[in-house]
């Protein structure tokens, strides 16, 4: 059994929220809470999800541009093969616990590619000074050696010796990727970080600027870790992919796998959400509303749950799953002070007169997408009285009342993940033991 | 073995090369320390062992004296050439191209060019000229091609016709009320302008960016200690501070320069410090970070060049500045009237306006094209080191 | 003529004057818009697709940039207009929304703030009126608690949000006519189809035209009715978007087409080359530099007359001309990789042998 060249357990970044003057904590962002992957050699592993769902907080921690908050971090490149943890469980090839000299050499084998071309390279420097720069820093004190080094590689990605000498600003954004790359590639590593290197470019030039990460991975058995917020490319260059939601792994698993078969919701609506082209398919699919919940306080249970569209109703209920939706969503809007019934009321008077409570009724329904009657008659009771109880100015009580009856498993409980096969898990409670009492098979 | 060419960056072994020397000075360094140690030693021979009358030379035979001032003025110049010039002509392809985008402002080129004369005149005129030697007998003479009632001038060293002495190309712009030459002590003059726009210009970039990024760098309660005391020193009433001083010690050049340039690096420093903080966001620093670099390879690599060019701008137009203050305490009389400036050139003419305003207005009109020059320049230099802006228009 | 078109454009030239000569943007190019119907300009960056609609309502800063043909919109020259009358119609009646929210907004002021002043320049309306309005608007564009968020400030706002605030702000006016220039480009891909089902909806709602610039294929065949392509100031290619998918005539959309994974991706790896320079583009064929298909023919004159493949689709490339076989660039293997292409139609297709 060979072992993985990046194994990472349990990786977690907080960053701690200070208030007042004396400084004191009052809470963290959790950026990234407790994530864990392998990164096999020459394998290329996507790290997908939106933006602010922790992807590249969690490769800068991996890379020691931050300090990871907890965690493990085992690179076992770089010469490091083949240790053993040690007596007390801390393994010698703990990144997070490297010292200075240590951290050093593991540069040498972990490098990264950033999002940005046009800040990625001092203005002042010439690119072949830029990438040069990286071997000066490890001792090679030679300057012709560097340069024939640099000029050499600059013409392995697509460039030529004689752009050694030239600035950033001469260059456009594709061909500083390439450069990019290069100083990226210059020290020999075995890991490649890639932060979103194509999203800042055009699609005919991520095609080209892809392909030719594929030729360099396969040319020099390459380990990459590739973040995106973008499927498709995730596709165009991924082994394995791993969707990130809120600081969290929801589903991991080979790329084939996930694209046919993806078992999340999370990583449904994601693959839903990329563009086809194909004229023919109308823009819809599944419609991931609102953005990501805050990191300092995410949602409990499944992170997800406010936002899944196949979030799960209580035992005995069933009901059409859009109506289900809209009604957490009202629940949650109520309970969190977001539903203005002045606001609801005034606009519906600019259109008449004075509205009814059976209009605004209507309104609400129609703004949180509730069909005219829900299916199950608690549910329904619950709606109208807490809709009462808003119009009589008692949203306080209303939410409390909605919280009690209207519950989903997702927000109470923590969903473990569940292997679908080797390689592939995720963490929905839709497949865990009670996944037998889906209630609504898929009908979308 | 991997040196071998072809050369390739996957055949260098790194454990070979880690553990070689990593001590590698730049040849600008290497330059800069060669050529600094004897001035050192000479400064140092000055100090401890020529008297206060011998000239520092006496030991080849020379009959020339350096003051401290001079020592620092060498020094700066030193630097200057080690690492402003060379590195343009290092980097020949970057040099080409500031100088594509400064050539596009006019003035600055024609500034550039006047600047170069009084710099030239000032190094190489005290080395080529005599000082100019008090002789009452040729005072007030006009400048050529100009003339005066013959009764201005003690005797007319050029022709009397009709009763108006004439100027004479032996005193181009005429002489001094004690019969010193115009010309030659404005060519003094750019010695001292010179001194006192590199020294001070050294003194507030060399404090100013130090503070600046170690403020930044340091961040927590050391930064606030030390912006705290950039407020005090941008605070600081320099001038009675100077007129304290100048009571207690007397008034020198040298202390002119020294206190009003340790005084004037606030403003520097604050904008070092947010400069710095906002380039450390950049990526091209979390890029070097993660190439292994430490943090002082990074503030030495990347932070610090940023940061100067951006600054370059700011110190040239300080420069205007002091020449203007000192000219100002000149003129006021406080000041060291021994030190051949504009300034006392100008203050020691000014008596005399009504009938020989060619002693004030020479080296003012030199003082106005100086400080003109230096501001166009300041201009021209902001547009020309920013290839960022460039990029976006392209 | 008839002006039932809601937008034309006519030999639309846009140049800059630069250190280095006159750089030409945009070169002699025509195109319009119909009311209700979304026409896309697709390109690479620095294929003029930007200046192009921004030189519609003159945005660009004159000098150094000099616009040149017609604009009619309604009827009226655009580019004749005096900047007064101009000021009236743009973001009112044409609306802009850029690719970047942040830098479109001022952050000093609360995006409420920013819809009302918007609001006011154009409509003599009350204070209170306004606020109502921009309410109204930021629901439409489905901010939620609107009123709640009326007076937050733009950083508050998610990337996704300051777009539909941008968009509310290009609303306020009814706009006829929306011009898109990259709005989705800069934002997460979950966020970019909500933007895009917004936009569509609202289409509908206002009954606008959209002219939409992109340069991601993906996005333009969810939203296009018609497609432009764009290639270094020129138009190379034009027509429904079903024709461009199925049947892409010129070799450039074709090799745009063959960037995305869908039909191929990475095995090709993009285009090969260089954009040319815009101050010195090459004689004949733009493209000829970068295209597999160039012959004596497209090196020489002037950019190739568009010539019409099939109604409504016309391209600019000399293997169509009379008398040329357009097999030899006509290539049938367009269709998404386990999509439900369209047969083609055209006739004289080769057998691919590439
Ligand atoms: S656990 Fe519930 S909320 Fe979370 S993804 Fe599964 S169904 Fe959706
Ligand atoms: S005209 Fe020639 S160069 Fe241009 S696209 Fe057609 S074949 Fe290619």
């Amino acid at each position: 059994m060979t072992e993985p060249l990046l194994s990472v357990r349990d990786l977690k970044k907080h960053y701690p929220i200070r208030k007042g003057i004396f400084n004191r904590q009052v809470g963290a962002a959790r950026a990234v809470d407790g994530i864990s992957f392998d990164i096999e050699r020459g394998e290329t592993l996507g790290l997908v999800g939106e933006s602010g769902c922790g992807k590249s907080t969690a490769a800068s921690s991996v890379i020691r541009l931050e300090e990871p908050t907890a965690g493990e971090v085992v690179f076992n490149g770089n010469g490091r093969e083949n240790a053993t943890r040690n007596a007390d469980g801390t393994h010698p090839n703990d990144v997070t616990a490297f010292d200075d000299e240590e951290l050093k050499a593991f540069r040498r084998g972990a490098q990264m590619v950033f999002q940005d071309p046009s800040s990625s390279f001092d203005p002042r420097m010439s690119i072949g000074n830029a990438v040069g720069e990286l071997l000066k820093i490890h001792g090679m004190s030679d300057r012709y050696r560097r340069r024939a080094i640099v000029e050499d590689l600059l013409e392995r990605v697509g460039l030529s010796g004689n752009d050694f000498d030239r600035y950033p600003h001469e260059f456009s954004g594709g061909q500083k990727q390439r450069i990019a790359l290069a100083r990226a590639l210059v020290l020999n590593p075995d890991l490649i970080i890639a932060d979103e290197p194509v999203s800042a470019l055009d699609v005919s030039i991520q095609a080209e600027i892809l392909s030719l990460i594929d030729d360099l991975q396969e040319e020099f058995g390459l380990s990459l870790l590739f973040i995106s917020h973008d499927m498709s490319v995730i596709r165009q260059i991924c082994d394995r992919v791993a969707v990130m939601y809120l600081g969290e792994i929801v589903e991991i698993g080979p790329v084939g796998e996930i694209f046919t078969d993806p078992q999340h919701p999370y990583t449904e609506a994601l693959l839903s959400s990329i563009p086809t082209p194909d004229p023919r398919a109308s823009v819809g699919g599944i419609e991931l509303k609102g953005t990501v919940p805050s990191p300092t306080n995410p949602p409990s249970g499944c992170r997800f749950h406010t936002r899944c569209h196949r979030v799960i109703q209580p035992e005995g209920v069933d009901v059409d799953q859009d109506d289900w939706r809209g009604l957490l969503n009202f629940r949650e809007s109520v309970a969190t002070g977001r539903v203005d019934i002045e606001q609801v009321r005034e606009s519906l008077t600019a259109g008449g007169e004075e509205p009814t409570d059976r209009a605004i009724q209507a309104e609400l329904r129609e703004e949180f997408d509730i069909g005219d009657s829900i299916g199950d008659e608690d549910l329904e009771e619950a709606f109208t009285e807490s809709v009462r109880l808003l119009l009589d100015g008692n949203a306080e009580r209303a939410g409390q009342f909605l919280e009690e009856r209207v519950t989903t498993p997702c927000a109470q409980t923590v969903p473990e993940r569940t292997v679908h096969s080797p390689d592939h898990e995720s963490a929905c409670l839709r497949h865990e033991g009670r996944a037998s009492a889906e209630p609504n098979p898929a009908d979308d | 073995m991997a040196t071998e060419s072809p050369e390739q960056f996957d055949q260098v072994d790194w454990n070979d090369l880690s553990r070689s020397g990593r001590f590698d000075l730049s040849i600008n360094s290497i330059g800069m320390l060669v050529t600094a140690l004897p001035l050192a030693l000479l400064g140092v021979y000055d100090w401890r062992f020529v008297g206060d009358r011998t000239a520092t030379f006496e030991f080849v035979g020379l009959d020339r004296t350096l003051e401290t001032v001079d020592f620092l003025f060498i020094f700066t110049l030193l630097l200057a050439f080690w690492y402003l010039v060379l590195p343009l002509y290092q980097n020949p392809r970057r040099t080409r191209y500031y100088w594509k985008e400064f050539k596009r402002n006019r003035p600055a080129v024609v500034s550039l060019g006047w600047l170069g004369i009084v710099f030239v005149g000032g190094i190489v005129g005290p080395l080529v000229m005599n000082a100019p030697q008090q002789e009452l007998l040729i005072a007030y003479q006009p400048p050529v091609f100009t003339s005066v009632v013959d009764t201005t001038p003690a005797t007319c060293v050029g022709e009397v016709i009709n009763g108006r002495c004439h100027g004479t190309w032996q005193h181009p712009l005429g002489t001094t009320n004690a019969g010193r030459d115009v010309f030659t002590m404005i060519v003094y003059g750019m010695t001292i302008s010179m001194q006192i726009a590199f020294i001070t210009t050294t003194i507030v970039a060399t404090v100013g960016i130090t503070f600046g990024t170690l403020s930044a760098y340091a961040g927590g309660w050391v930064d606030e200690i030390m912006m705290r005391f950039t407020d005090i020193i941008l605070s600081f009433p320099t001038f009675l501070m100077f007129l304290l001083i100048l009571y207690i010690y007397g008034a020198g050049l040298g202390m002119f320069i020294v206190v009003f340039s340790l005084f004037a690096w606030g403003g520097t420093a604050r904008y070092v410090r947010s400069k710095s903080l906002s380039i450390s966001e950049e990526e091209f620093i979390k890029s070097s970070r993660i190439s292994g670099a430490s943090t002082y390879q990074v503030i030495r690599g990347h932070v610090v060049p940023n940061v100067a060019s951006s600054i370059i701008t700011q110190l040239t137009l300080l420069i205007p500045g002091f020449l203007l203050y000192e000219a100002q305490l000149a003129f006021l009389g406080i000041g060291d009237s021994t030190v051949p400036s504009w300034g006392q050139l100008i203050a020691a003419g000014r008596s005399d306006l009504s009938f020989a305003p060619w002693i004030v207005l020479a080296p003012g009109i030199v003082l106005f094209l100086t400080i003109l020059a230096f501001n166009f320049l300041g201009d021209a230099l902001l547009d020309a080191l920013n290839p960022e802006a460039e990029a976006e228009n392209a | 003529m008839p002006s039932d078109q809601l937008l034309e454009v006519e030999d639309l030239t846009t140049t800059f004057g630069t250190d280095d000569g006159t750089l030409t943007a945009v070169d002699g190019v025509d195109f319009d818009v119909d009311t209700g119907e979304t026409v896309c300009i697709v390109g690479e960056s620095g294929s003029g697709k930007t200046v192009a609609t921004e030189s519609i309502t003159r945005i660009i800063k004159t000098p150094p940039g000099e616009i040149e043909g017609t604009v009619r919109y309604k009827g009226r020259d655009l580019l004749a207009m005096p900047e007064s009358e101009l000021r009236d119609i743009r973001g009112n009646e044409i609306a802009h929304i850029f690719q970047n929210p942040q830098e479109a907004m001022n952050h000093c002021y609360t995006v409420g703030w920013q819809i009302t002043e918007a609001l006011q320049i154009h409509q003599d309306v009350s204070d209170e009126e306004a606020r109502a309005k921009a309410v109204d608007l930021m629901d439409r564009v489905g901010i939620a608690n609107a009123s709640a968020r009326f007076d937050d400030y733009p950083h508050e706002f998610s990337g996704g949000q300051k777009q539909r605030v941008m968009i509310a702000m290009a609303l306020v006016g009814d706009p006829d006519l929306l011009i898109a220039d990259e709005p989705t480009t800069a934002l997460d891909v979950t966020v970019q189809a909500q933007i895009l089902r917004l936009l569509d909806e609202l289409q509908e709602e206002f009954d606008m035209g959209v002219l939409f610039v992109t340069h991601d294929l993906g996005v333009v065949a969810e939203i296009a009715d018609r497609i432009v392509v764009m290639y270094a100031g020129k138009v190379m290619e034009r027509g429904g978007v079903l024709d461009i998918f199925d049947h892409p005539a010129h070799p450039y959309t074709q090799q745009l087409l063959e960037c995305l994974p869908e039909f191929g991706g990475t095995t090709v790896g993009g285009i090969p080359g260089t954009l040319p320079d815009p101050h010195d583009p090459p004689d004949g064929c733009r493209f000829a530099p970068r295209c597999e298909y160039a012959e004596g023919a497209c090196r020489a004159g002037e950019q190739p007359e568009e010539i019409e493949v099939s109604p409504g689709q016309r391209v600019s490339c000399v293997h169509y001309r009379p008398g040329m076989d357009p097999s030899v660039v006509r290539n049938d293997n367009f269709e998404p990789v386990g999509g439900d292409g369209a047969a083609d139609g055209e006739g004289g297709v080769s057998r691919a042998d590439d």
